[in-house]
């Protein structure tokens, strides 16, 4: 009987050494936050993190809902997941008194109808999606409008991500209508034109949209700012404009899960990535804007001038923010499906 | 009980336990959720219906299928044409270069397989090695169209499943009386019939038993389409993806995911049936 006492205490011991230190479950996007700020949060504290990632608010709406956010500390839903997830009780209210960086916060990005006073919500960052090319092989008098990606130049050239919402809202803007419609006519009609811009699809980008522009196998297409931003980096033709329908637009936020274990820790953690300096350093990694305001101020010129981070306030009004569409995700899916088994 | 037993109770129990636990209960769940309604809030509620199961009846549905069954079959088919010769040679090199060759077979697999679609990216990609060497030689003056299309699919799917192939062809292959091809020799047989009549047949149950171990995991592999192929067609593994993920329709994934399990058992059980009936042949 010795040996099985062995073995029980050799599978228990990890478990025991782990229960003394802090620790803080964080479920981010990919390629969200830079490891500089996580060890820097680290170093600060002595709350170790525990870091994983995920490619899609449903993805990670299922998870939350399943384990009623045990296990998780802080999540970054978009703006329509965070209303969501606040009508069904899966958040916790966030203690402002214990946010001594809540000051920095951009007052425009604050308050919204998602939720007001931000009682479950800390704005993390906002983007948007819209259009890139590669000016060594594409004329920018050619890309201004989201109907330039029907261009016949551009047969098997566009690389699109992989999100039913976001395709199929092209098509809705295209078509006039707003990319949040639920009326099946219309999204019949985005489908239509979606179809007859296959053949200029050469790649729906799952992962890194980035990528098949940078491996010239794509020359143009929708692609978020901060992807945009990432590839100008690496290679400086990738340019960024929004097109003259408009943009789409998203805000993402941190929150808490109503099941969170390190609620705590989960608060110091989000006070942290307020601060100015950790928001600058989140903002030059990832090349999306952030909602910090003090941020913004510090930042180099050529930083706050770059408008693929920061777009001009008219193509901000001119842009539309995504929001839940509720059952009518049933009809898009159905059109997603027979576009891409070309039914 | 005497601690050798206990041993083996407990290597037993531990192995069933695990199944039980992470196989057979989820398969289970998986299977009751077909039978249940689509529910926003929690994923699936009461009451229990069939209605996924007729949806399925759809030409998308059927499409989606028929583009997984293509791609594996073909991936299946080219896997054989290339792992055959290739277990022929490796089962006749001198036995002290055997494990060498074998392991060579082996070792990429202890890499991750998403790690080795990444390179072939870099491979393929119309900046990359491949038409680099190309276009620095002057053989083409502009690159050469390789990722996100179909050919980079079969690259991809027969890179990672070739192994499977080999593996079962060369056991059996190692294990074949050479006799026998003597003997058909001296009767007369030329180089192609000794292959027909003789090798073929005796390979057959490793040509099976491989072309099941390719086949079924190509069914699964949604991921080599995506990143090499441009995710432009929709495979059984996306569309079920779906269903769970953006749809939030467990239900319906779920009816998915049984059908493509029972074609699977079928597919097995005629395996299972055609091995059988060569075993008896054999012995008669």
């Amino acid at each position: 009987m010795k040996k099985w006492t062995i073995i029980l205490c050799l599978l228990l011991a990890p478990a025991l050494v782990c229960a003394g230190d802090k620790t803080l479950f964080v479920y981010n996007w990919t390629e969200y936050m830079p490891d500089e700020v996580l060890t820097a949060f680290q170093e600060k504290t002595g709350i170790k993190v525990i870091y994983s990632t995920y490619d899609s608010n449903e993805s990670m709406y299922a998870k939350v809902k399943l384990t009623r956010g045990k296990g998780y500390d802080v999540v970054f839903p978009s703006t329509y997941f965070v209303h969501k997830m606040r009508k069904e009780g899966l958040l916790s209210p966030i203690d402002h008194a214990g946010l001594s960086n809540f000051r920095h916060l951009d007052p425009i990005l604050l308050d919204k109808p998602y939720d007001p006073k931000n009682t479950y919500s800390i704005p993390y960052v906002w983007g948007s999606t819209a259009l890139a090319y590669n000016s060594d092989q594409v004329d920018p008098k050619n890309m201004t409008s989201w109907k330039d990606l029907w261009r016949p130049e551009f047969k098997n050239r566009l690389v699109m991500n992989d999100d039913v919402r976001e395709v199929l809202g092209i098509g809705l803007i295209i078509n006039g209508f707003s990319v949040n419609d639920t009326d099946p006519d219309h999204i019949r009609m985005a489908y239509e034109s979606i179809q007859a811009l296959m053949p200029n699809i050469r790649v729906f980008s799952g992962d890194s949209p980035k990528q098949p522009l940078l491996n010239l196998e794509a020359w143009a297409g929708m692609v978020w700012n901060g992807e945009a931003y990432m590839a100008a980096r690496e290679f400086d033709a990738i340019k960024y404009v929004y097109p003259e329908e408009g943009a789409i637009f998203w805000v993402d936020s941190m929150v808490i899960p109503k099941g969170a274990e390190n609620k705590k820790e989960a608060l110091a953690f989000i006070d942290f990535i307020l601060e100015p300096e950790n928001a600058l350093l989140v903002c030059e990694y990832i090349g999306y804007a952030p909602a910090n305001r003090t941020a913004i101020e510090m930042m180099p010129e050529e930083l706050k001038n770059n408008p693929t981070i920061f777009p001009d306030p008219t193509d901000v009004t001119k842009g539309e923010f995504q929001t839940d569409v509720g059952e009518a995700i049933l009809v898009y899916e159905r059109y997603w499906e027979r576009l891409k088994t070309g039914l | 009980m005497n601690e050798r037993q206990g041993f083996k109770f407990f290597a037993v129990f531990i192995n069933m336990a695990w199944f039980a636990l992470f196989v057979l209960v989820p398969g289970l769940m998986v299977v009751g959720i077909s039978f249940l309604t689509r529910d926003m809030g929690s994923f699936f509620a009461w009451p229990p219906t069939l209605v996924h199961y007729k949806e399925l009846v759809d030409p998308v549905y059927a499409k989606v299928l028929g583009n997984s069954l293509v791609y594996s079959l073909n991936t299946t088919l080219l896997c054989l044409g290339i792992g055959y010769p290739f277990a022929w040679f490796l089962s006749r090199a001198p036995a002290y270069r055997r494990p060498l060759l074998l392991m060579m077979v082996i070792i990429p697999f202890w890499t991750s397989s998403l790690i080795r679609t990444y390179a072939l990216v870099i491979l393929l990609k119309a900046n990359g090695i491949i038409n680099a060497v190309l276009m620095g030689s002057g053989i083409v003056s502009e690159p050469v169209s390789m990722l996100y299309t179909d050919v980079a699919v079969y690259v991809g799917l027969v890179y990672s499943l070739l192994p499977f192939m080999i593996l079962p062809l060369y056991a059996v292959l190692e294990k074949m009386d050479l006799r026998l091809v003597e003997a058909a020799r001296d009767l007369g047989a030329n180089g192609l019939q000794v292959f027909v009549h003789v090798v073929l047949p005796l390979s057959l149950p490793g040509i099976m038993a491989g072309c099941i171990m390719v086949f079924l995991p190509a069914m699964g592999l949604f991921y080599i389409p995506d990143l090499l192929g441009g995710a432009k067609t929709m495979l059984v593994g996306n569309f079920i993806k779906n269903q769970f993920l953006t749809t939030s329709n467990w239900p319906f994934g779920s009816a998915a995911s049984v059908f493509l399990l029972l074609l699977m058992v079928l597919m097995l059980g005629i395996y299972f049936l055609l091995s059988n009936r060569f075993n008896r042949n054999q012995t008669l």
